[in-house]
């Protein structure tokens, strides 16, 4: 296992959680938590670009990182 | 007319009057809350009773009188809601038995309350020791309201600074075996949804005995087989689990990559991470 591939693999599970967590914010019903939620989601929709970043920067590097 | 048709013929009219009569009245008559409600109440249930076994006597007149008794109860209570001074005169007020901790004698001698009745009525509020009471009072009713000094009084979250998520009421979706529409529609959900949700747990409806959908969304229910084991909703822990296992992945990241740049983004973002975490945490965990 390389670093890229451990970097793409946490990105995956990320955007995972961010999915699970908007899903979860639509189905709760009582409105302070669906805040919470939401904010926590857009809290991990913002790691998720950097870390999309990230892996542009390593596969431009590395080319045999190209790639899953 | 034979004497027992009469009796029957009065007594089915009068259950069908005291029941139409209770549901006018109301949950306060039912309750006995003041004075009126405990004396209406008894004589109404007499006059039906002796209507309905007295031959000698009119159906007509007992009517009157069973209505008068319901009307007055009706019209007072109407007046007590514009009146505070006509509620207190006629509903009572309160009796404080004990104020600052400390036992006020000459109210209990007012109300003939003797040591052990008031005793009596703090056991019932789970008190064994008058030191333990800041506030208590005699109600009209006859019950006693105890508030217990600060530190006596159960712990609760806003005692110790905890953040909790804040729930909504459950909605009960299944009733032995049958779909309930309504609760579905008042929170959004279809037939089609709870389906999915219940082949999820790998069980029919006609299987269920009572389903429950909390303010998350989740489905949990109470089987007929009690033999079967369901899972308990685990979404939530999942994802607190994730966004854990990829907080401490960032750390990790930054511990290993050589370039300066990617360390300070991966040790931000972890951060960042770890912050959104403590903050839904107990939407998570509740």
């Amino acid at each position: 296992m390389t670093i890229a591939s451990n970097v793409k693999q946490t990105l995956a599970s990320l955007k995972g959680a961010e999915a699970d967590l908007s899903s979860l914010a639509l189905r709760t019903q009582d409105f302070e938590s669906k805040r919470t939620l939401h904010e926590t989601m857009m809290s991990v929709h913002e790691v998720v670009t950097d870390l999309k970043k990230r892996i542009g920067e390593m596969e431009r590097e590395e080319f045999q990182y190209k790639g899953f | 007319m034979p004497a027992w048709l009469d009796i029957a013929v009065r007594s089915i009219l009068f259950v069908v009057i005291l029941f139409f009569i209770t549901k006018w009245l109301g949950k306060k008559q039912i309750s006995e809350l003041s004075f009126f409600e405990y004396a209406t109440g008894i004589s109404i249930g007499s006059i039906g009773a002796e209507v309905a076994m007295g031959l000698e006597r009119s159906i007509f007149h007992g009517i009157i009188g069973v209505i008068i008794f319901a009307a007055i109860p009706f019209i007072s209570g109407v007046i007590s809601l514009k009146s505070k001074k006509f509620r207190d005169f006629v509903e009572g007020t309160g009796t404080i038995f004990i104020k600052d901790g400390k036992i006020m004698e000459d109210n209990m001698k007012k109300e003939r309350y003797t040591t052990d009745e008031l005793l009596e009525l703090l056991r019932r509020k789970d008190v064994y020791q008058v030191a333990d009471v800041e506030f208590a009072v005699l109600e009209p009713t006859g019950d006693l309201s105890v508030m217990l000094k600060k530190e006596n009084q159960p712990l609760t979250p806003k005692d110790l600074n905890l953040a909790i998520a804040p729930i909504k009421e459950p909605q009960t979706v299944i009733m032995d075996g049958v779909i309930m529409d309504e609760p579905l529609a008042t929170i959004g959900r279809s037939r089609a949804w709870l389906y999915t949700e219940l082949d999820k747990l790998g069980v029919t409806v006609e299987n269920v005995f009572l389903g429950q959908v909390n303010s998350y969304g989740e489905l949990t229910v109470d089987l007929f087989d009690d033999q079967l084991q369901v899972p308990s909703p685990q979404d939530r822990a999942l994802i607190l689990s994730t966004l854990k296992k990829c907080q401490a992945d960032l750390e990790l990241f930054a511990l290993g990559t050589e370039v300066k740049e990617a360390r300070q983004m991966y040790s931000e973002n972890s951060e960042k991470l770890q912050k959104a975490i403590d903050k839904v945490m107990p939407i998570l965990k509740g």
